[in-house]
């Protein structure tokens, strides 16, 4: 029986990470389509290799977090995580099929950890572990990232654009400064897909490294996840990539680079530090960043808003979906 | 698109390629407006009153631009720019084109016989004047664009203040030719009502050329205040 739920469980963390390739990876390789710095072609397979590469080199850290630093699996039986890790993979993909249905601005990451916080409740709720076992050490110092991510990307944006501005702008002719940044541009995509994948493999493999328990997670859960994502990226984030692409064309590479250097910068260090963060807040921040430094014609701050809302949404929404589909399955199973 | 998720939400509305347009409008009334006065002279009303519909169009298609760019440019957007200098710039940015359409009026309230050679001289002289400095305006405006690319580099600031000195000196010449105009005009023998009339005309002229130094002006607040 064990062994099905771990199939079932890997087969919904694949799509997991399809979905965050599709549009969470997409979103952020569309700031080198938008500036032109890169052709489709271009992006879907430097995105592919670096977005893998990124998860499997990289990934470890933040998949530990996940499957292994909510809950305390090691009061728990491996039937009962079987159980958990299903059913919070199941919910997290649940909610963010229906919130990218509804172009709500959620995060992989939220979801999941959301999901595994759920799954620690419903064993609190059993009984089986107490209240104080679940890891809230971790679990604020995730949320604390959550916070921090953002205005991490927004500040360094606004830093680096803003020397751009003083150093390069203000000197050269602004279309020959363009010109070679498009070709720096190359560079931030793949350092963007790079750290892309290294944070958010976890929100897909996450779970399926805590039915390992202990023992590290295997490299070849992360190598699905990875190319889990590069799938997501050619089937379907491509169409992700033009339309967003298109809207954001005032992204110049000056502009890109900034905020794609940014982001990558932000989301490299969470990943170092095993923080699960959102890459699309992140960017969000850093696109701010550059607006703030006077580098864009006009950005809207209302999409903050939005952004804090979907989060407050996310967390309670993907625990009590986990809770549900973990108590059916606990009956069943 | 369903299932999609897009960060092109943080990207707001900008509102400066829509200023340009405005500005365009302006150029191309003012164009019109030298034909209407031709055809005043030559007494021709169809040509005069078309015209003035044309004119009328052109001022209501800027009235729709500046009021998409009042209804868009809300108090979330952050703008390289304030957005109270720019709301105020763009009044008085509407406000040339509006003088201009005052006047394509007032050239069918009337028919004016035997003017004065030396009047019809000066007036086109001014019309002429007042449509080189809208052009010189809309250089300016055409500016902003560079402005946001370069990040307002220092460079283009400069440009503009030049430019921004050259309306307003063209501006000046216009205030001259209006003085003498006036003079001409209050002293001559046409039939009274012909005078009060061109007076009227002449008065908004010198609006149309005060309006583009005070929306230049207002531009340079704008660009120099961010």
């Amino acid at each position: 029986m064990i062994e099905v739920i771990f199939l079932i469980t890997i087969i919904v963390s694949i799509y997991m990470a399809w979905n965050i390739g599709a549009n969470d990876a997409a979103n952020s390789m569309a700031t080198s389509y938008g500036s032109g710095a890169l052709t489709l072609k271009q992006i879907i397979i430097i995105a592919g290799i670096l977005e893998f590469s990124g998860a499997f080199f990289f990934g470890s850290r933040v998949t530990k977090t996940v499957g292994k630093g909510i809950v305390p699996i090691e009061l728990l039986d491996p039937h009962i995580i079987a159980i958990g890790a299903l059913a919070a993979i199941f919910s997290a993909g649940l909610w963010i099929t229906i919130a990218t249905y509804y172009h709500l601005p959620v995060s992989t990451s939220h979801s999941i950890v959301g999901a595994m916080l759920g799954f620690g409740l419903a064993t609190v709720s059993e009984d089986l572990i107490p209240l104080e076992a679940i890891k809230w050490g971790v679990l604020n110092k995730i949320v604390m990232s959550w916070i921090l991510s953002p205005l991490t990307g927004a500040i360094l944006a606004f830093m680096i654009f803003s020397v751009i501005r003083i150093t390069i702008l203000s000197r050269m002719d602004v279309e020959r400064v363009e010109q070679i940044f498009r070709y720096l541009q190359v560079f931030t995509a793949c350092y963007v897909a790079f750290a892309h994948g290294s944070n958010d493999v976890a929100n897909a493999v996450g779970p399926v490294s805590a039915t390992f328990g202990f023992s590290e997670t295997p490299s070849w859960i992360l190598a699905l996840g990875g190319l889990g994502i590069a799938i997501g990226i050619a089937t379907w984030g491509y169409r992700v990539i033009e339309t967003v692409g298109k809207r954001i064309t005032e992204l110049t590479p000056t502009r890109g680079f900034s905020a794609e250097f940014a982001t990558a910068t932000t989301v490299l260090s969470a990943s170092y530090l095993g923080m699960p963060i959102s890459t699309t807040h992140t960017l969000v921040g850093s696109v701010l960043g550059v607006g703030f430094a006077g580098g864009l014609a006009s950005v809207d701050i209302s999409v903050v808003k939005r952004i804090i809302y979907s989060w407050l949404l996310t967390i309670p929404v993907a625990a009590g979906l986990t809770i549900s589909i973990y108590t059916v399955l606990v009956v069943f199973l | 698109m369903r299932f999609i998720r897009s960060i092109a939400d943080v990207f707001g509305y900008s509102p400066f390629k829509a200023i340009h347009q405005h500005s365009e409008y302006i150029v191309l009334a003012a164009d019109l407006l030298i034909d209407q006065y031709e055809a005043f002279l030559a007494g021709d009303e169809d040509k005069i009153v078309a015209l003035e519909k044309e004119i009328d169009t052109l001022e209501h298609e800027a009235d729709k631009i500046k009021g998409e760019i009042r209804t868009h440019v809300t108090k979330s957007l952050r703008l390289p720019v304030d957005r109270q200098d720019l709301l105020t710039f763009l009044t008085f940015q509407d406000e040339i084109i509006n003088y201009i359409e005052h006047i394509c009026h007032m050239f069918t309230y009337r028919k004016i016989e035997n003017m004065e050679k030396i009047v019809e001289k000066k007036f086109r002289q001014l019309l002429y004047m007042i449509n080189d400095i809208i052009c010189k305006y809309e250089e300016l405006i055409d500016h902003v664009m560079t402005l946001i690319a370069t990040s307002f580099s220092k460079k283009e600031i400069a440009d503009i203040m030049v430019m921004v000195n050259t309306i307003e000196h063209v501006e000046h010449e216009c205030d001259k030719v209006q003085i003498e105009l006036h003079k001409l005009l209050l002293n001559s023998k046409m039939d009274t009502l012909d005078i009060i009339l061109l007076r009227n005309i002449l008065i908004h002229l010198g609006e149309i050329a005060n309006s583009t130094a005070r929306a230049s002006d207002s531009f340079r607040t704008m660009v120099v205040g961010r």
